[in-house]
């Protein structure tokens, strides 16, 4: 990685260290945002029973949760820029925890829906985001490597609960439950007293010889917007003049959207997640429909889980290498494609075996694109504009992820056959992962480009400075 | 009904034919009580392959069952065999008669009267003691019961619930039982409304148990009421305060108090150790570039930090 881009951040980011005792708190708080509304599902059978209700009723608690979870992501986006990441997790835990506590003494499903899905989501958004951002302040280097080990998270949590759920619902029955849930889920405010807010007072050594000239390097690359990422130099100037530039900065970077990067990330997003999700939640009915018992159906989805486990660090990994780590973005491009391929072929297989094979490499893809989603974000906008990217970013997925699993289900009962759920949600996957090759190659050219023309200004302006003072020299001299 | 007709007609040319072939063992015996028209027919059939086999048979109105066993016979076909029912391991009397090989089978039918549950049983027809078809009847079992048991909570109400399988033909009616002592005792609804309550659905029945209390703990039963017999499952109920949950509950809102706080901790002594070792080099850089004043400084400001 070039050294400017350490420079744009005005610290060095310790890349280890405390780092990675972070990147266990964010572990965990990723993990509960992920896997927590997921595990829930074990007991809406007995809630369902208990209010008397239908199951579509009570699975928009889990669809409550899920879309507060997404549409919070700006609010959480402003408070980390305002107060960074600590207090915000902190406050977020609390949050999840008093919406279960106060879900075991519902009522009706309307308690529920408010206590575990508006507030529970609301928490869980206030632990997901300062987790991710806050890699980004510790992490350069081995960024892509932490992100992928902070991700990891999600599949292990979701391991644990799920029998954990289980027997606490033997135990205490779903009231009992969702109590000690709330004490659980506390466990993220651990995750966020980890989240030490990183020292900035590092200053960053020069390694290279002409010392003043690149002391003045140094300079210009801090102050004059010849950066092959534009949006620092806002950042730069953000810091420089402060409260004078406009309450909307300090609290959201709306000037993303003109920012090229973001927007090819937006647009692909967007069209990826109508078709993420859905083939997890289709894969044991499919396989029901096969004709493959429930056990075996549910152990499929084990073997993906744990595949998924797997894959997030190797690809965090992968990611860090420095074959990949320049060119991340075609790694995330063939990643996406490879998931739509997987859909695509997905019909193809027959029986038990069949299926086992594509739950092994849905959960090879499944798990690269979660590993490496967010690091190209980071990749694409800094650590500095992070925050609110990721924050418009989730909240413009909100729609996607909601409508993603009904309209395949749509699908299903329309045709009565899962294959043309499985062929739209690989074109879902296939047409933005081929998006993201087109434009990342013309991205990357443009970026190329201005890296180029920038390094040509520094070296005239050292040139420039050099000379001058051996002409001041000489005077003196003289 | 014309099919039913048939079958009478089938019967009674059979009981004909078979009148005339066997004059010295008793043929099949003709339908025994007096309502044979009211009574609907079934017959059910079974072609063995193999050396045993099991056909479960679901009961569920009175009926004049006709179970009917064919072997292809062994290696060596002997021209006759001896046949014989059993029900629930025990010889039905005058059942037992010799079988010709007809069509390179032998054939054994008998009709029986299922009018009540005493009828319900394992029925079996023996060729000789090698080839055996049993067939099981029973009525519908129930579907998915829970075998863990229900927990409810004091003052809370709690839901138990049994379901028939959609498959499966849709039972009269659903009766409630209790355990009390060693017997089982009806819950009606109607003595005690603010305690008990029963949802019926076809396929389904709910008891909704308000303001339970400890006592309330124990099994329950759900009959699913057919003509021809009831299907009993179970269902635990076990009822605990809310001080259950809460046990653990506090001691891990302790331990996340505890580990937040030595966390916060440690970095709090860590910031004061560095800001403290800073101070340190920062002062001994100064007496080693400067003099005797900066010397004398420097222990000062360590006897002041000492203080």
């Amino acid at each position: 990685m070039p050294p400017a881009a350490a420079t744009k951040l005005g610290y060095t980011p310790p890349d280890g260290g405390w780092g990675w005792a972070v990147v266990f708190g964010a572990f965990i708080s990723i993990g509960f945002s992920y896997a927590f509304p997921k595990s829930l599902t074990i007991y809406f059978k007995e809630i369902q029973e208990y209010f008397s209700v239908s199951y579509s009723q009570i699975a928009w608690v889990s669809s409550v949760m899920l879309a507060s979870m997404y549409a919070a992501g700006p609010v959480s986006s402003i408070l980390v820029n305002r107060y960074g990441s600590r207090p915000v997790v902190l406050v977020g835990g609390v949050m999840v925890s008093a919406g279960m506590v106060l879900a075991s003494f519902g009522k009706t499903i309307v308690h529920l829906y408010l206590c575990v899905g508006v507030i529970g989501g609301f928490g869980l958004a206030f632990n997901l985001q300062p987790a991710l951002t806050i890699i980004g302040t510790y992490f350069q280097v081995k960024r892509p490597l932490a992100n992928g080990l902070a991700m990891t998270g999600s599949p292990v949590v979701l391991f644990t609960l799920a029998p954990l759920n289980q027997f606490l619902f033997d135990s205490f029955g779903w009231r009992g439950s969702f109590l000690i849930l709330g004490s659980i889920v506390l466990n993220c405010c651990v995750a966020g007293s980890l989240m030490r807010p990183v020292n900035k007072t590092a200053r960053q050594k020069p390694k290279t010889e002409p010392a003043e000239c690149n002391g003045a390097a140094a300079e210009e690359a801090a102050t004059v917007d010849t950066s092959a990422q534009s949006d620092n130099l806002l950042t730069e100037e953000n810091q420089s003049e402060g409260r004078s530039q406009g309450c909307v900065h300090r609290f959201i970077d709306v000037s993303l959207f003109r920012h090229q990067g973001f927007l090819i990330y937006l647009i692909g997003n967007v069209v990826m997640f109508f078709g993420f999700f859905a083939p997890v939640v289709f894969l044991a009915p499919y396989a029901r429909h096969q004709g493959i018992d429930e056990y075996s159906a549910a152990f499929l989805l084990s073997i993906f889980a744990l595949v998924d486990m797997f894959i997030r660090p190797t690809t965090g990994f992968l990611g860090n290498s420095k074959w990949i780590r320049p060119r991340i973005q075609y790694f995330f491009s063939f990643a996406v494609s490879y998931n739509g391929l997987c859909h695509l072929l997905c019909p193809l297989a027959s029986g038990y075996s069949g299926l086992v094979v594509y739950a092994v490499f849905f959960g090879l893809g499944f798990g690269m694109v979660s590993a490496l989603l967010f690091e190209v974000l980071m990749d694409l906008v800094g650590a500095h504009r992070f925050s609110s990217a990721v924050g418009l970013v989730t909240i413009i997925e909100c729609g996607p992820v909601l409508l993603g699993p009904p309209i395949s289900g749509a699908l299903v009962d329309i045709f009565g056959d899962y294959k043309y759920m499985y062929y739209a949600c690989g074109v879902f996957m296939l047409a933005p992962g081929i998006f993201f090759f087109i434009m990342h190659y013309f991205n990357y050219k443009r970026l190329d480009e201005e890296r180029r023309q920038s390094v040509a200004a520094e070296m005239r302006t050292c040139e420039e400075a050099v000379q001058l003072k051996m002409s001041q020299a000489d005077k003196t001299d003289g | 009904m014309t099919a039913s007709w048939k079958q009478l007609f089938f019967q009674i040319l059979l009981l004909v034919f078979c009148r005339h072939i066997n004059t010295k063992t008793p043929g099949p015996t003709p339908p025994p009580l007096a309502p044979s028209g009211p009574l609907p027919t079934d017959v059910r059939s079974v072609v063995l392959k193999g050396e045993s086999q099991t056909e479960k048979v679901e009961v569920v109105n009175q009926v004049n069952l006709t179970l009917e066993c064919t072997w292809a016979g062994n290696r060596d076909k002997q021209p006759n065999i001896t046949g014989l029912w059993r029900k629930d391991g025990d010889e039905i009397e005058n059942s037992l008669l010799t079988v010709q090989l007809e069509n390179e089978q032998y054939n054994l039918k008998r009709v029986f009267n299922i009018v009540s549950e005493e009828n319900l049983g394992n029925y079996s027809c023996l060729f000789g003691n090698e080839a055996r078809i049993d067939f099981v009847l029973a009525a519908p079992h129930m579907g998915e019961v829970r075998d863990k048991p229900i927990v409810g909570y004091v003052g809370d109400t709690a839901v138990i619930l049994c379901k028939m399988e959609e498959s499966k033909p849709k039972p009269s009616t659903w009766n409630w039982y209790r355990m009390n002592g060693t017997d089982k005792e009806q819950i009606l609804p109607a003595a005690e409304p603010h305690r008990y309550e029963i949802k019926n659905q076809a396929e389904k029945t709910k008891l909704l148990v308000h303001n339970l209390t400890e006592a309330d703990s124990g099994l329950y039963y759900c009959a699913a009421v057919y003509p021809i017999s009831t299907t009993m499952g179970h269902v635990e109920l076990k009822v605990i305060t809310f001080f259950e949950p809460l046990k653990p509950f506090i001691a891990i809102v302790v331990e996340v108090i505890i580990l937040v706080a030595a966390i916060l901790l440690y970095e709090r002594s860590r910031s004061k150790k560095n800001y403290a070792a800073g101070n340190e080099t920062n002062d001994q850089s100064n007496t080693l570039t400067q003099g005797e004043n900066n010397g004398l400084e420097g222990s000062s400001s360590m006897r002041q930090r000492k203080v």
